[in-house]
């Protein structure tokens, strides 16, 4: 059985109704597939491998399936199946910890949390929680691609990455695990105060 | 003082009551009056009293720094301390207060306090502690009779959030020149955010007026245009408390902190009026001319009905005309100069075609109070003008305009250097950091149309610099018609009581007398005079005390400089930096199985770890014994993955190791782990951990809890030092760890792996990659608690499964979860130091005996140069073990006990505990060599008592190691 790291909080909290009028929605995908790579040759590896590379150091490329590809330094890559099926995704993860695997291109273990974030308040709590300004980014956010920011919220290092989707700037957000419990319901606390909230659960502790 | 007929601009809702209580009384205000309008429209003059000898006092600067109107304000919700009753807003059913009095305002029994004024001279605090004798009874006064308000411990804690804001041009202060630059910045296409104090824009364009409307109807125009602006943010009621690096300033709002970062800052704050210092300018009614014009335009409040006005500006006669524009009757203007300058001469001519008499050359002597207290009349003297000579006037009021103080501590903090302009008695910029901006009344520019031109040559300037339009050079500052400010508007009484500083009562001799002592420094007579310290940080006491000290010093005032205020250079409330807490906690995966297995939670680092696990009946002390026999007779299981765990890949990893540690790792056999010991460049142990080599090219390894995020940077700083290519991954938070041990170890394991657990197979100190309960685990045999154990560390979405595997398969064993504190026991009697607790930051690696994890043969490692050296010194010190036969209840060392040598301190202990399994008292003591060598130690516990230890050699149980490879239970 993999369990997110909010495994325990839905635990505690198994069913939150949804609210009529919500100002942000907070949904839990750390159970979608992914994994990272880094090393000389994980840039070569991937497009072989069939995927869509950003060229940039802290940019993001979605290809046509919902595979995202998140190039995090020159050499780092986090690849998350965003809305593809988990075939698109477990193969290379799969060689990546086989003898298969290129001698330059080393596994990242990615066991994050991560959430997804939107509603007509995400900016509001943005400037309550990071010293970073979301707001261009809000507005000029892409469907299939855009910058990857690494910044600290809360006190915690996190990966942030926006993307235009059909009902506005969805933020998503991966961060250390160990962090998850605190991240969270912080989270939930000052969003509760901007307004209502919904908090869902796309993806669900499955067994393997 | 009384309400007036409605005032165009006024803030106040007239048809909105407000009832309140003022000690005890009922009073009225309305909608949009401070506590101070309130009060002073309903005929009060004393608002407060003064710090030190509890003087009564009233109306100063209705600016927010009237330090002696600070009141107690009881609501719903709690009481609330100091609350600055010339600035905040009055609220129905407030029941307020007048901090810092005994038995009422109107009978304060510490007014006393007036009458001993000779007893407490300049500095008296410092010479009240200089004895030992009398410095407990100096303190238990000092406490009763000093603070102000009132902390409420019962109020409701508010959680007040901080924010974020961003911007391309931040401009501090929204009075004329403000605006005009906001206005001009945004012309340009910068995003401006504009701040302001005050809970409306327009600065003293609003309420400075000399009796006619075009300054303010011109003010209300600029305000109109920047409501209107698509790309002007003003946030009101908001202040600038500090400027820091990279112009981040923090922004005060009336409920919470803004962080703002922008491109370019302007500083147009203004500045702030000055007191002239004569005996009795303290008194109720005596205040600053710009607070009577507050209280008559905002409030529409006449602060008296009588009034002098004291000055040496054009804004002093302007304040005249406002008097008079109202029906205030104004007695006389005393103009401190011998003539009137270019722009007061024109009021002048319209004050004395009203009858008004004016007075040159003019000089305060006294002001008188009367019955209530408040000031009555004014004795004064001068040489030209109405009637040279001495006169005494009845007044109500006077209202001093004698110059002002630039409000430039923002462009201090942001590093500018000022300079002191004679032809405006005033500190200006004289050069300004990268993106910093001034304009108005902080570079000396007092008309209206000039501080205008000033803000648009700012704002167009800050837009300009960060690439909005063209970028413009800083416009020279236009000479000032008329001087604002007197040079020295002091005048000395034989019987004092001329203040300088309201907030802590100094008077004129005072600094003076500090000066003879010696602090004759602007610094150190802040310091020791404490002029400036109090709540307004000299904003009205600062100018005028550099002026004293220069007089006194007899040298000009550019020689001396201003002190710096430091940030916040305002008050602000506690709440608001408090704020919500942010503390970041790290849990394990396992977090949910501990709380459900009863754990008792300790910090580790910024992680919670358990501590042990309760049991229904038994104490702390019995259940962790429990748990370390559970460990050493059957099997326990501890988590252990706050441990760092790092990876390093590629051709050069062992390299990169073995420059980073002690030990050696290029000839560590693929499947094997080893002891690792990590120096600083001073040898000093930093670090420790096992090394696992998983390939050829990939290595595995552990640091302590507390350091894995600090040593991962530096990793790969050295990384880079040492032009080595590897490729360096942080695994501590995505990979749980926990250390199965115990004789039945192996069993519990082999029931959830496939994996080949035989001595042959798997011997001590190898590590493997195996599924375990169905998760993909590396496995590293390893005896840190000294029997049979195994640490796996596995991916983290799939630690609880495994971890309740392990638990169920171990049931038939009566396995243990255990804590912290019975793996400390465990591993101490091994006699296996933990780093940061038998280790100190100046512990070098030949301390504490452990030369088999140190190669002083490899040609380099972090700290190998200074150990060379170190090795041909004597030590320092030395970690020794020791025991102490005694029963589990007798009095024993704890961890930081001395161990004495004589009388003298020769160590202390670092680790220390009843062993269950020895069933003595066992310890680790970091010593003096001499002391090291010797076969007893004296350890000094609690209560004075000391205690007798023998000293013997680590490890205290199963010397020989023969326990971590034993078959075990099956």
């Amino acid at each position: 059985m993999r369990l997110s790291p909010l495994g325990p909080w839905f635990q505690r909290f198994p069913r939150v109704p949804p609210e009529a009028g919500a100002v942000l929605r907070f949904d839990d995908l750390s159970l979608r597939p992914r994994f990272g790579c880094k090393g000389p040759g994980a840039e070569v590896w991937l497009a072989n491998a069939g995927y869509r590379v950003p060229p940039e150091p802290n940019s993001a490329a979605i290809d046509a399936d919902g595979v995202l590809v998140a190039r995090l330094a020159t050499s780092e890559f986090l690849v998350e199946a965003l809305d593809a099926v988990p075939a698109r995704v477990e193969p290379a993860q799969r060689q990546l910890t086989s003898a298969a695997c290129p001698s330059s291109v080393y596994p990242v273990a990615r066991e994050d949390l991560v959430i997804e974030i939107e509603g007509a308040a995400t900016n509001t709590l943005l400037r309550q929680t990071c010293s970073f300004d979301f707001a261009p980014l809000l507005e000029r956010c892409e469907s299939a691609r855009g910058q990857i920011v690494f910044t600290s919220m809360i006190g915690v290092g996190v990966v942030a990455f926006l993307r235009r989707a059909a009902q506005g700037p969805v933020l998503t957000l991966w961060v250390d695990p160990s962090f998850a419990h605190y991240f969270w319901t912080t989270l939930l606390e000052v969003g509760g105060d901007l307004g209502r909230i919904n908090i869902v659960r796309t993806l669900i502790d499955k067994p393997r | 003082m009384s309400r007036l007929p409605h005032v165009k601009g006024e803030r106040i809702d007239r048809d909105t009551p407000v009832q309140f209580t003022f000690e005890g009384r009922r009073q009225q205000g309305y909608r949009g009056d401070t506590v101070s309008s309130a009060l002073l429209a309903g005929g009060a003059r004393i608002l407060g009293r003064s710090f030190k000898y509890h003087r009564p006092r009233g109306l100063l600067s209705a600016a927010g720094h009237d330090v002696n109107a600070l009141m107690q304000v009881r609501r719903e919700g709690g009481s609330v301390p100091n609350v600055r009753a010339d600035v905040v807003q009055v609220e129905a059913d407030w029941d307020i207060n007048a901090v810092n009095t005994r038995g009422g305002l109107a009978h304060d029994r510490l007014s006393i306090l007036n009458r001993l004024a000779p007893f407490l001279p300049v500095g008296f605090y410092y010479k009240a502690f200089h004895g030992k004798r009398w410095f407990p009874r100096w303190e238990r006064m000092f406490r009763t009779l000093t603070g102000l308000g009132e902390v409420d411990l019962r109020a409701t804690r508010r959680t007040t959030p901080k924010r974020y804001d961003f911007c391309d041009v931040l401009v501090i202060g929204a009075g004329p020149s403000g605006l005009a630059a906001a206005l001009a910045a945004a012309d340009q296409g910068a995003s401006v955010l504009l701040v302001d104090e005050n809970p409306s824009a327009g600065g003293s364009g609003l309420y400075a007026r000399g009796g006619s409307a075009r300054l303010a109807d011109q003010t209300r125009e600029l305000i109109t245009k920047v409501a209107s602006h698509a790309r002007i943010r003003l946030l009101t009621s908001t202040y600038a408390a500090g400027y820091y690096a990279d112009h981040w300033v923090s922004l005060v709002a009336p409920e919470y902190l803004v962080k703002v970062r922008a491109r370019s800052v302007i500083v147009a704050q203004g500045a702030y009026e000055q007191p002239a210092v004569f005996r009795g300018n303290d008194l109720p009614g005596v205040m600053l001319a710009s607070a009577a014009q507050r209280m008559l335009y905002h409030y529409a409040v006449a602060t008296a009905h009588r009034v002098v006005v004291l000055t040496s500006n054009a804004e002093g006669y302007a304040a005249a005309l406002d008097a008079l524009a109202h029906g205030v009757q104004v007695a006389a203007v005393l103009d401190l100069r011998p003539e009137p300058g270019r722009d007061s001469t024109i009021r002048a001519a319209e004050l004395v075609s009203t009858g008004i008499l004016i007075h040159y050359g003019a000089r305060p002597i006294e002001a008188v109070a009367g019955a209530d207290g408040g000031v009555a009349r004014l004795l004064f003297e001068s040489a030209s003008g109405a009637a040279p000579g001495r006169h005494t006037v009845d007044v109500d009021g006077v209202w001093m305009s004698v110059g002002f103080a630039p409000a430039n501590a923002l462009l201090h903090q942001a590093g500018a250097r000022m300079s002191y302009e004679r032809s405006t008695e005033q500190f200006v910029p004289q050069m300004l950091p990268p993106g910093i901006y001034a304009c108005g009344k902080v570079n000396g520019v007092y008309s209206l149309a000039e501080r205008v031109a000033d803000g648009r040559n700012a704002g167009a300037c800050a837009a300009g610099g960060i690439g909005f339009g063209a970028e413009k050079a800083r416009r020279a500052t236009v000479p000032a018609r008329e001087c604002p400010t007197h040079p020295y508007p002091v005048f000395r009484h034989p019987l004092g009581k001329e203040f300088v500083d309201f907030d802590e009562d100094l008077q004129l001799r005072d600094l003076e007398n500090a000066c003879q002592e010696g602090f004759d420094s602007s610094e150190l007579l802040k310091r020791f005079s404490t002029v400036g310290m109090g709540p307004s940080q000299g904003k009205h006491s600062n100018m005028n005390a550099l002026r004293i000290l220069a007089s006194v010093r007899g040298e000009p005032i550019e020689r001396l400089g201003p002190t710096t205020a430091r940030p916040m250079f305002h008050p602000v409330p506690l709440s608001h930096l408090a704020g919500r807490g942010f503390t970041p906690e790290r849990r394990t995966p396992l977090d949910s199985e501990h709380e459900s297995l009863g754990a008792v939670w300790m910090p580790a680092s910024n992680w919670r770890r358990p501590e042990y696990y309760a049991i229904a009946g038994k104490s702390r002390e019995s259940a962790i014994a429990d748990e370390v026999r559970a460990v050493r007779t059957r099997v326990g299981l501890i988590d252990v993955g706050t441990l760092g765990k790092i990876e390093v890949h590629g051709p050069h990893a062992a390299q990169f190791l073995e420059r980073l540690y002690t030990t050696r790792f290029a000839n560590l056999k693929v499947g094997m782990t080893r002891y690792g010991l990590m120096l600083d460049e001073a040898g000093v142990i930093v670090d420790d951990g096992v090394v696992g080599r998983l390939g050829e090219q990939t290595f595995y390894f552990t640091t302590t809890t507390g350091n894995s995020g600090t040593l991962f940077r530096e990793f790969g700083r050295l990384a880079t030092w040492w032009d080595l290519p590897v490729g360096l991954v942080n695994l501590t938070g995505h990979y749980a760890a926990f250390n199965l041990a115990g004789p039945a170890a192996r069993a519990v394991l082999h029931e959830n792996t496939d994996l080949d657990l035989s001595d042959e197979a798997f011997p001590y100190l190898g590590v493997r990659q195996a599924q375990v309960a169905g998760a993909p685990c590396r496995i590293m045999r390893v005896g840190f608690v000294g029997e049979l154990g195994y640490e796996v560390h596995v991916p983290f979405q799939h630690a609880a499964a495994v971890w309740r595997a392990l638990l169920a398969s171990g049931s038939r064993f009566q396995i243990q979860p255990f804590g912290v504190e019975a793996q400390r026991m465990l591993r101490l009697e091994k006699g296996h130091i933990t780093v940061g607790q038998d280790t100190d930051g100046i512990t070098n690696a030949l301390e504490v005996g452990m030369p088999w994890a140190i190669k002083m043969d490899k040609p380099f490692f972090v700290g190998q140069r200074s150990l060379q050296v170190l090795e041909k010194q004597s030590r320092r010190q030395a970690l020794v073990g020791f025991n102490i036969p005694s029963s589990v209840h007798e009095p024993r060392p704890k961890e930081c006990h001395l161990v004495l040598d004589g009388s003298e301190i020769a160590g202390r202990v670092t680790s220390v505990g009843w062993s269950p399994t020895l069933g003595r008292c066992i310890g680790l003591a970091l010593v003096a060599p001499q002391v090291a060598s010797r076969k007893r130690l004296r350890i000094r516990i609690d209560r004075g008592a000391e205690v007798d230890a023998e000293v013997i050699q680590p490890p205290f149980y199963d010397p020989h190691g023969e326990r971590q490879r034993v078959r075990g239970l099956l």
